[in-house]
């Protein structure tokens, strides 16, 4: 924002006094113009693309304006010369949103004892404790993901459970591996936000809830769950957005059936060679993005919460 | 004076130090807190207090001894059932709830019917001067107004017994010496039975019914505050409950030899201290029980400094190199000696006593 | 997506005369052959290949004998590496399209007229291989490896009996088949198997494309992936694989058991090639390296890491004998007539394979 000001500004700000320990808003220009060129840009040439046509021959688009990209979206010209409401596309953002919630309130259940938990040990713990969460980061997500693979395939220590018990259940290359490969790489996304907000819990209190005749569940659940709600809101923002437009996991894990929109997006700029549409779905998850972070915002904004999104 | 309400019998608790070692955080207590009683449980930190507080209210389990509260035993009735509420040093207000909020929060617990739980909400604001409050946010309130509201909050559950935690010590000094006489007037008025902690003297003195000192996991003395102020029984309570001096002296026959060679008469020994015939022995002198006599006092020395403090005037003598006394003299009537001037020193009266060390 | 992991083999000569428009029987010396030809250089080239496509063993000896350094980077699919050319500016001296694409690439002008047919090696080219649709004559183009895109199946599975066509593919309903996650190959399967001829698998005929539709509607594989499938086989996770030949030659190589099924309705004979970009930066070293790559003793032994047969006359002496005897790689007789080049379509008849392929992949 400061640098933005910069921009249009600057003539003012030379006057301007300098308290000590600010710095020049001049020496955020650089890191401005380095997002600009990352994350405007493209959004911008993905918007613009997305009215376009796609090129006769090879890759790219032809500077033909067009709306048949957003039309494709929702209505299908059926090879038998008929045209529908299209619901290939709307399944699949579903499914994509389905897997996102599934995950997300997953990795919430799963996050809110162990961030509870590491909150409460000893200063040193606790730093240990956190880092092994952020362990993970360390290795890539790929070869991560290829190890999640090793375990639950079909003749993995955990997908061959069932192999060997003679059951004809297979977890990997199905909507479960998808979402449990959502859930493990996402997981320390909750943790983390909820932590940092049970960490500044103060347990007194918890102690004041109980002394005022609340048992444990309650004390959790009117007191303790209410004061790290900040960190619980931030956590599903965390999880849940990226999921919602994440590829690899449908990919690598859900036996390659366009399950997810970003799969589907990621055909239309290979096999398919539709740009156009490949931009016109990304607009759609742009959308359906900044709709969710809307709505995140307002649940937040309402129960008078300090959250930081966006 | 009724007979005892609260009866604490032999609480033992001791803690493991991250050291290896442990330590004795309450040593064998027992005290007897009478109903509508305004009882203060005083001493330095880690002296026990608080970990006897915590025990009454249920937030740390004694190792051994029983408490009772109007006959029924406690001890072992987890916190959210026992009949007592606590005012917590750090108020402890829901931040996410409003001042209605956090007082109704107790009072839902009890699953009382809104209509009761609104007016005695309305009441508890009113009993605390915070009428008209209730829809503020916690975090809106100033350091006096949520110590309020914390009062409010615990005193809206009817507590058989009210403990409050050093509720005053975040305040600034003007603010406290309000609330210590709206507390008074509060206990007052309900006839609730206060159980105070503090470490703060002054404060116990003012407030007490009672005074428990406690100082290494024990209770010293239990009496009142006059009591305790004119008959310490020991240096340590002398040197905690006001300011004294404490002169290491001689005994003999005649009375008791002090710092300097000056001769305490026995007569100028309260009457209820003995003073052996031999030996060494503590006394204790208040700096306001000192007058300026012309010779052959029981202490002399030279005027090191005088500090002029409204109503009285502090001087320090300088008896040897290793012993100095205060003294605090009032500051219109006697002469107040100058600095650098030799000065006769004797207690007035028979106000010297002796103490054990 | 979709990679490739290209572990090909295929066959004689013989299919390759599918790949060849016999009608033109044009000569390969015009074009633009100025002075010597290069044979040995400094610096590096820089070669863009699929993902395990080259035997790093040779890329040593190729810099041990001509003192060029190579430096390899691999790509997924012909549409990753079009794209990339596309943007421009790639820093590419080599890159592998196969035969449609490299059809495309000269549209687009994106590859350099070299006379490919005129180097010193250029005499090796297999005869059927020179006037391919792609590129006649070979001014642009050198042959690597190709092979067809059949069925692979491992004889444990009691359906594998079943299995003599893609109908019966598509219908068997059979538990462990894995599809590949190739558009054309999925759908002109499906073509193939509704009764659309070879010849016609380029057409704009929805109703053709209907029907395909309708079979594949009730296709579902359990995985549709073009990675991983060798492993699957090996683990008895995977029995039915749509596969490429030399994966299947793979396959049998550790699950003898496993067997390569010519689908009746026929199949797609595809052919990797070695082009130059236009704008690379070694422009001789890359000549060097693809005129190396086309003596028979090197083109054999590539064949032999890959197990794809390759383009080259006279690299069969020097091929592996399991390769050799493998009918997965070598197309019997009775077979050849099934294979027929992987269809180039226009961007019509393109975006009805992309329809359908999208209505399936979606619908799982």
């Amino acid at each position: 924002m400061t640098a933005i000001n910069v921009a249009t500004e600057s003539p003012a700000l030379q006057n301007e006094q300098m308290r000590p320990g600010q710095t020049s808003p001049r020496l955020a220009l650089p890191t401005v113009l380095f997002l600009v060129a990352t994350i405007a840009v493209p959004i911008a040439i993905t918007f613009v693309y997305s009215f376009l046509s796609t090129a006769d021959i090879g890759t790219g688009v032809k500077w033909d304006f067009t709306l048949s990209a957003y039309r494709h979206l929702f209505v299908q010209d059926k090879l038998d010369g008929t045209t529908a409401f299209d619901t290939r596309y709307v399944k699949v953002i579903w499914n994509s949103f389905v897997y996102s919630a599934i995950t997300t309130v997953v990795t919430l259940i799963l996050s809110l004892p162990i961030a509870m938990w590491i909150a409460t040990r000893a200063e040193s713990a606790r730093n240990f404790l956190v880092a092994a969460v952020t362990l993970p980061f360390w290795i890539s997500i790929l070869i991560r993901t290829y190890g999640l693979r090793q375990l639950i395939d079909d003749n993995g220590p955990v997908g061959g459970v069932f192999h060997r018990l003679g059951l004809d259940y297979h977890i990997i290359y199905t909507p479960t591996a998808t979402v449990i490969g959502l859930i493990y790489v996402f997981l320390p996304f909750m943790i983390l936000p909820i932590y940092a907000s049970a960490e500044r819990f103060d347990f007194s209190l918890a102690e004041a809830g109980y002394d005022l005749g609340a048992k444990r569940m309650t004390v959790f659940r009117k007191i303790v769950l209410p004061s790290i709600r900040p960190g619980i809101i931030s956590g599903i923002a965390l999880v849940f957005i990226p999921a919602l437009g994440s590829f690899l996991q449908s990919d690598m894990l859900g036996g390659g059936k366009a399950n997810m929109i970003a799969n589907v997006i990621a055909n239309q700029f290979g096999q398919s060679r539709n740009w156009p549409f490949g931009c016109a779905l990304s607009v759609l998850l742009i959308g359906l993005t900044v709709l969710f972070v809307q709505i995140i915002r307002g649940i937040s904004a309402r129960s008078g919460d300090q959250v930081n999104l966006v | 004076m009724t007979s005892s309400y609260l009866a604490i019998s032999n609480i033992k608790k001791s803690f493991n130090t991250p050291e290896g070692g442990t330590v004795h955080a309450l040593d064998d207590v027992t005290l007897d807190i009478q109903s509508g009683e305004f009882f203060v449980m005083l001493g330095p930190s880690g002296c026990g207090k608080t970990t006897l507080l915590r025990s009454i209210a249920g937030l740390e389990y004694p190792d051994s001894g029983v408490i009772t509260l109007d006959g029924q035993r406690i001890d072992d009735i987890p916190a959210y059932n026992r009949p007592v509420n606590t005012v917590f040093q750090s108020y402890a207000l829901f931040p996410h709830m409003t001042v209605a909020q956090n007082i109704a929060f107790g009072l839902e617990m009890e699953k009382l019917d809104k209509a009761e739980i609104t007016s005695r909400v309305g009441l508890a604001l009113e009993q605390v001067k915070l009428a008209g409050y209730e829809k503020r946010k916690s975090s809106q309130l100033s350091g006096g107004q949520a110590q309020r509201v914390a009062l409010a909050r615990a005193l809206a559950k009817k507590p058989k017994v009210l403990l409050l935690d050093e509720p005053l010590s975040a305040l600034d000094l003007k603010l406290r010496r309000g609330m210590q006489i709206e507390l008074k007037r509060l206990q007052q008025e309900t006839g609730i039975t206060f159980v105070f902690v503090t470490h703060d003297q002054e404060e116990a003195m003012s407030m007490g019914d009672r005074i428990a000192v406690f100082n290494s996991g024990k209770v010293v003395q239990l009496d009142t505050p006059r009591e305790i102020y004119r008959r310490p029984v020991n240096s340590f309570v002398a040197d905690f409950i006001g300011e004294t001096n404490l002169l290491d002296g001689v005994a003999g026959t005649d009375g008791i030899t002090l710092p300097g060679g000056g001769m305490l008469l026995r007569s100028q020994v309260a009457e209820d201290c003995a003073i052996p015939d031999s030996g060494a022995i503590t006394v204790a002198i208040r700096p306001e029980d000192f007058e300026i006599t012309d010779t052959h006092g029981a202490i002399t020395g030279t005027v090191r400094d005088s500090i002029f403090t409204g109503d009285t005037v502090r001087i320090h003598v300088t008896v040897t190199p290793e012993v100095e006394v205060a003294v605090s003299l009032p500051s219109y009537g006697a002469r107040i000696p100058d600095r650098g001037e030799k000065v006769s020193l004797s207690p007035s009266g028979n106000s010297a006593r002796t103490v054990a060390s | 997506m979709g990679s490739k992991m290209r572990h090909r083999a295929s066959a004689i000569a013989a299919i390759a005369a599918v790949l060849a428009l016999s009608a033109c029987g044009s000569s390969s010396s015009d074009g633009a052959s100025s002075g010597a030809f290069p044979t040995a250089g400094t610096g590096e080239v820089h070669v863009y290949n699929w993902t395990d496509y080259i035997d790093p063993e040779q890329l040593k000896a190729f810099t041990a004998e001509t003192g060029i350094k190579v430096v390899l980077d691999t790509f997924d699919s012909n549409e990753t590496l079009l794209a990339k050319l596309q943007a421009g500016a790639t820093g590419y001296d080599v890159v592998v399209p196969s035969d449609y694409m490299v059809a495309q690439m000269v549209e687009l002008n994106l590859l350099q007229k070299v006379d490919v047919a005129g180097f010193p090696n250029g005499k090796n080219i297999k005869p059927n291989l020179m006037d391919v649709y792609w590129d006649k004559g070979r001014q642009y183009s050198a042959p690597w490896m190709y092979g067809t895109t059949g069925i692979a199946c491992n004889t444990v599975d009691p359906n594998c009996a079943k299995i003599t066509s893609w109908k019966d593919w598509f219908t068997i309903g059979a538990p462990k088949m894995d599809s590949l996650k190739d558009q054309v190959e999925v759908v002109s399967a499906a073509l193939r198997a509704t009764g659309v001829a070879a010849a016609d698998l380029c057409t704009t005929d929805k109703s053709k494309y209907l029907a395909a539709q309708n079979l594949l509607d009730g296709f579902k594989p359990a995985v549709i992936d073009s990675d991983s499938g060798i492993e699957r086989v090996i683990a008895g996770t995977s029995n039915i694989r749509q596969a490429w030949n030399g994966s299947a030659h793979r396959m049998k190589a550790k699950v003898p058991t496993v067997e390569y099924i010519y689908p009746k309705e026929g199949l797609n004979l595809w052919a990797d090639n070695l082009v130059i970009p236009v704008g690379a930066p070694n422009l001789d070293n890359a000549k060097i390296f693809i005129n190396w790559m086309m003596d028979p003793k090197n083109a054999a032994a590539e064949s032999n890491f890959t197990g794809y047969d390759n383009g080259i006359t006279g690299s069969d002496a020097f091929m592996a004998a399991d390769l050799k005897s493998d009918p997965a790689v070598i197309m019997p007789a009775d077979k050849v007539a099934l294979a027929t080049p992987t269809p180039n379509c226009s961007k019509e008849a393109r975006d009805l394979y992309t329809q359908v392929f999208t209505t399936w992949t979606t619908g799982q």
